[in-house]
């Protein structure tokens, strides 16, 4: 288990690697000169930034630069607000998303778990068809209309019942992140829902489940001890995907819900060609999903036997 | 036991006709399409995805209006409005303060849709008066709307408001001002309801009438008709909604088309030449997947850079196709390296079949069925992202409609006008609804595993 | 029923199957698979029921132990009788689980038919934890001494691991301590060696009959295969196309085959035996469509001997003695061809 998870480590800074090399070259790329960016920049700020960051050298080692701040978890400073590192950026306003995403993701796996579950139980009977009902219409309809609708609805409901129980916006207390998390796990928590049913049924008509129907096991027993368990596994493997869909879809979340978030952040930095802070949050983002994905896969080890044996 | 003749311990002379096989014989694309049409939900999918290329490709031949045309007179129209319009005379500028006699605010003439004019007495206590607008009542809360005029003395009690006037009701308020300029709360109201006029003029330019001959001042003109209403800017929905598609399918069609075709030769090399090229190619598949999708998307999008005039359609095209490739490529993959190990591969081998002839007979009609589901499965997602990209203002390029654009602009006028926004979240929701019901009954349809369960 | 319902009659049958009918709907229409069936099982006994692919014989098994998932599964007539209690459809007396309890399975495929998320040993104590109220630890000790019973080397261990960490023969005398485990009076092997490689095959059928001498279970076993048929079964029904054709003791329907059917069988058969080797023979075509099942005789299509009454109407059941009986148009007295002269001409006797 140990050499799987340090193997799996290698393989994970490998592809962070990749993916800042990625993000490196797809800046480069960008038109203009990231300093003369119609910002008032004094000619010593300009000569050390330049010297920083090897601007006047050619691409390459320019590249070496990146990398060598990068393995030292240095990625810069803001070309926007100066004297501000893009590592302080991301201490500020990740743990917003990061919270946000957990919240998110906690809903949709034990929503999509709980009602593909339910759906498969009562497979053709109105539980069944009411539940798919609604997780075909999170899945076609966007998040951003979701997320307008039940702010909306917040809205109508405050007032009401004449004081604010939901905030409609920004950020703070659980009572802040509440409904912007539902509405970020919602599309996911669907299509787990439909994994979770479409796994259940396959293994409610597999051979096993017919050998403990053989031996006399309980209805309840069966579903607890041989369906359950089995059925999960899919999902879990779909989990770590899921998560990078979860906090990447964060933005338009953040956007509608006005919360400090990271992604919201870096959309003003795009929109501000901040490019030290679109880099670092790439790469912070990429970083992120690839190790999340490693957890997931050694979580699913400890939950399947096979993988936890040959591993 | 029953008396039987004689004959019928005759023996039968031949088995002919005693062995029939009841089941008819299907080739798998034939049994796919029965089994599609006995799925109501894909094939009611199937006729939505059909009537979306119609609408996209025959609608603007019907429907022929300029998506780019602002109708000022009809700004942010939900669908089904009055569209009367009674001619008046052209404006002329107005400076008198003679009015209507009366107290209070009131209006010095009777408002419309081109002028409004009012005057008051001056409040009690004030230096001078502020002019508010809103769109609900003042209230409890005294939420007076957006200010439009300040007076700082008690001379000028007349206003003229010519800012932006649709018809139906506004709320004007007028507040007492004290000596250092800050509102108090003496305020008086005056509820307005405006009746659309337009001049002679503008209906001749507009082409809402042909000739100005048998109309006279008073008369009442019908403005264009606008079917699913207008958006902030007056222009046609149904025209944007028209043009939105060509957009949001070209990029949700399109895209999908193409990673979906490079990964099915990416895929397939690889699975054929197998060994460390296949590991070295499904590694750097590995590695394009590890990459953060919509924050590529982005970066993407501003390293391409959009030019002026340009919509930034193609860039999207583009790094769809550059990201996306990879889930295709592995699934072919590993579909090849699965039918290589099958006995009718080596069966067909042995009766001397060349490898062109491998491909063609076995190879692509037996991954056929699973990538015709993914493509079915990718179009909602291309549309989601470009949805998605476009409303948080990084996907195509304003004035270029789509879906995501449209809704990102209605969004912002959801709680007064909410049909700017309903419309094309409809259509994305449909087209994505209709996709993914059309690739559920595709890929029950095309699973070879259902095909002899009892 | 009994009167006395809370005990078992002990006089009648141990199992007794009267007339089951079995029907699936399917895209295709309506599948006829079990069409009549009628056997009895006796204590200690061991009953072979023999066909090939698609005879229903599966089908007739699992409907007794309510496997068959309905829809699209329908048992539209027939009972099952344990003891005298009917199980057809409710699977219990007295409010008691009879499976698991009185009657254990194994099944064809040992790799798929085990849990792979569950150990060894905790699938086998389920059953004694839900039928005899053991306590987790105490089952599990149970469930490693059935594993030695079965001949499970290193028990203790084994019964910790997991069903990949089994080779296939291995699973399969994991899934037989389990269906013995609540000593039931019938076990039903459906096809128990068909997966298996052939030096398992006999270790595995070796094994069953150990455990039958030590409980004195009866055993239902479903096969293709008349080599197994001959090595452990009492009694033989033959099953062709949702019907029983033959039955019999093993040495009636081995020596005195009564149905064209079980004829063509063992023609087909390969022999170690030299008063019986002969050149293999295939029976030609193949069993009929039970989408639309024959008006007649099932086999008339591919029978040598058919005649014209076969194709219209079915032929009843015809004892040639005691309970050996063959359902074929031959044993009717107008029938021109005595069957003596075909059916019993590989008879030693």
């Amino acid at each position: 288990m140990l050499s799987y998870i340090l193997k799996r480590l290698a393989q994970g800074i490998l592809t962070v690697w990749f993916i800042a090399t990625a993000t490196f070259f797809a800046m480069h790329n960008v038109p203009g000169d990231p300093l003369t960016n119609d910002r008032a920049m004094t000619d010593i700020t300009r000569a050390n930034l330049e010297a920083k960051y090897g601007l006047d050298q050619p691409i390459t080692t320019q590249y070496l630069i990146f990398l060598r701040n990068l393995s030292r978890g240095d990625f810069g400073i803001s070309f926007v607000q100066e004297n501000r590192e893009v590592n302080d950026i991301i201490r500020e306003h990740f743990p917003v998303s990061a919270i946000l995403g957990v919240l998110a993701v906690i809903f949709a796996a034990t929503g999509g778990v709980l009602f593909g579950a339910l759906t498969a139980l009562y497979r053709n009977r109105f539980p069944d068809y009411l539940i798919m009902f609604l997780v075909i219409m999170g899945i076609s309809v966007p998040s951003f209309v979701v997320a307008a609708l039940s702010q909306l609805s917040l809205v109508t409901f405050n007032n009401l019942i004449g004081f604010t129980v939901l905030p409609v916006a920004g950020w703070g207390t659980i009572l802040h992140m509440l409904v912007p998390a539902l509405v970020l796990g919602l599309s996911t928590m669907a299509y787990l829902t439909r994994l979770m049913r479409s796994s259940m049924l396959e293994v409610t008509s597999s051979d096993y489940v017919r050998t403990a129907k053989s031996k006399g096991v309980p209805a309840t027993r069966i579903f607890t001890r041989h369906q359950l368990r089995n059925a999960i596994l899919p999902v879990v493997t779909v989990l770590g995907p899921a998560i990078a869909a979860i906090t990447t879809g964060g933005f338009v979340v953040e956007l509608v819900f006005a919360i400090p978030g990271l992604g919201r952040y870096f959309v003003e930095a795009v929109q501000q060609l901040d490019y030290t802070v679109i880099m670092g949050t790439t790469v912070f983002y990429g970083a992120f999903l690839v190790f999340m994905v490693i957890i997931v896969d050694v979580v699913y080890g400890l939950i399947d036997p096979r993988v936890r044996m040959e591993t | 036991m029953s008396e039987l003749s004689a004959s019928s311990f005759a023996p039968i002379e031949a088995h002919q006709q005693t062995q029939v096989i009841s089941r008819p014989s299907l080739s798998y694309w034939q049994d796919a399409w029965i089994r599609l049409k006995a799925n109501k939900r894909a094939l009611v999918s199937l006729y939505i995805v059909i009537g979306l290329l119609l609408f996209t490709i025959a609608g603007p031949l019907v429907w022929q209006v300029d998506p780019a045309i602002q109708d000022i007179e009809q700004i942010s129209q939900p669908p089904g409005t009055d569209r009367g319009a009674t001619i008046v005379p052209d404006y002329e500028p107005w400076f008198s303060t003679q009015g209507l006699p009366g107290s209070g605010l009131r209006l010095a003439e009777p408002a419309n849709s081109q002028t409004v004019r009012m005057q008051w007495d001056a409040l009690p206590g004030a230096n001078g008066h502020r002019v508010y607008r809103n769109l609900f009542p003042v209230g409890s809360e005294l939420a007076y709307g957006i200010p439009l005029a300040e007076f700082l003395n008690n001379d000028t009690l007349y206003f003229e408001d010519r800012l932006d006037l649709q018809p139906g009701r506004f709320y004007y308020s007028v507040v007492a001002l004290d000596a250092r300029g800050q509102i108090t709360d003496q305020y008086q109201s005056l509820t307005v309801d405006l009746e659309r006029v337009t001049t002679l003029q503008e209906a001749l330019e507009r082409g809402l009438i042909d000739t100005a001959d048998n109309i006279q001042i008073g008369d009442e003109i019908e403005l264009a008709w606008h079917p699913l209403g207008t958006d902030y800017l007056g222009r046609d929905l149904l025209a944007r909604l028209m043009a939105g598609a060509r957009v949001s399918l070209f990029i949700g069609i399109g895209a999908p088309f193409l990673f979906v075709l490079f990964g099915v030769v990416y895929g397939s090399a690889a699975g054929f030449m197998g060994g460390r090229a296949d590991q070295l190619m499904m590694r750097f598949a590995d590695f394009v997947v590890a990459l953060p999708f919509l924050l590529f998307m982005i970066l993407f999008k501003i390293a391409f850079g959009i030019g002026p005039g340009e919509s930034g359609v193609f860039p999207m095209l583009v790094a769809m196709v550059v990201l996306l490739w990879p889930a295709t490529a592995r699934l072919v993959r590993g579909q090849i390296l699965q039918i290589r190990e099958q006995g009718y591969i080596s069966a067909s081998q042995l009766l001397g079949a060349n490898t062109s002839y491998l491909i063609m007979r076995h190879m692509i009609p037996n991954t056929l069925g699973v990538v015709l589901v993914t493509v079915t499965f990718a179009i909602p997602s291309a549309i989601f992202t470009e949805a998605f990209l476009s409303f948080i203002g990084m996907g195509v390029a304003p004035p270029t409609p789509s879906w995501g654009s449209m809704s990102n602009e209605g969004i912002k006028t959801m709680l007064t006008t909410p049909h700017e926004l309903f419309f094309p979240a409809l259509f994305i929701s449909f087209t994505v609804l209709a996709f993914n019901l059309l690739g559920d009954g595709l890929r029950d349809a095309l699973d070879a595993r259902m095909r002899n369960v009892e | 029923m009994s009167a006395d319902g809370n005990k078992l009659n002990a006089d009648a049958p141990l199992l007794e199957v009267e007339n089951l009918h079995v029907e699936f709907d399917t895209y295709g229409g309506t599948v006829e698979a079990v069409r009549g069936v009628d056997f009895t099982v006796e204590q200690g006994q061991t009953l072979a029921i023999v066909g090939e692919s698609g005879c229903g014989k599966s089908v007739t098994v699992q409907s007794i132990m309510g496997l068959i998932p309905m829809p699209p599964g329908r048992i539209t007539a027939g009972s099952a009788r344990l003891r005298g209690h009917e199980v057809l459809g409710r699977n219990r007396i007295d409010g008691k689980e009879i499976r698991g309890r009185e009657i254990g399975m194994i099944f064809q495929d040992p790799m798929t038919s085990l849990n792979p998320t569950m150990s060894i040993g905790a699938q086998i104590a389920e059953p004694l934890q839900v039928h005899r109220g053991y306590s987790a630890t105490d089952a599990f000790a149970e469930a490693v001494h059935l594993l030695e019973m079965s001949k499970i080397p290193e028990a203790a261990k084994r019964a910790r691991q997991y069903p990949f960490e089994f080779s296939g023969g291995m699973l399969q005398r994991a899934m037989i301590a389990m269906a013995i485990s609540c000593k039931p009076s019938i076990l039903i092997a459906d096809e128990p060696t068909t997966a298996l490689d052939v030096t398992i095959q006999a270790q595995i059928l070796d094994l069953m009959q150990d455990l039958q001498k030590e409980t004195g279970m009866a055993i239902i076993l479903i096969t293709h295969d008349l080599g197994v048929v001959a090595r452990m079964a009492d009694e033989v029904a033959v099953m062709y196309a949702g019907r029983v054709v033959e039955h019999g003791s093993a040495d009636d329907v081995f020596y005195r085959s009564a149905h064209p059917y079980t004829v063509g069988l063992k023609e087909a058969m390969p022999t170690n035996d030299p008063a019986l080797q002969h050149e293999l023979k295939p029976i030609e075509g193949s069993p009929p469509d039970l989408f639309a099942p024959p008006r007649g005789c099932g086999y008339c299509a591919r029978c040598p001997h058919a005649m014209q009454v076969c194709d219209v109407q079915p032929p009843s059941d015809h004892f040639l003695h005691d309970h050996h009986f063959s359902r074929c148009w031959l044993h009717h007295e107008q029938a021109p061809i005595k069957p003596e002269t075909i059916y019993f001409k590989d008879a030693k006797a």
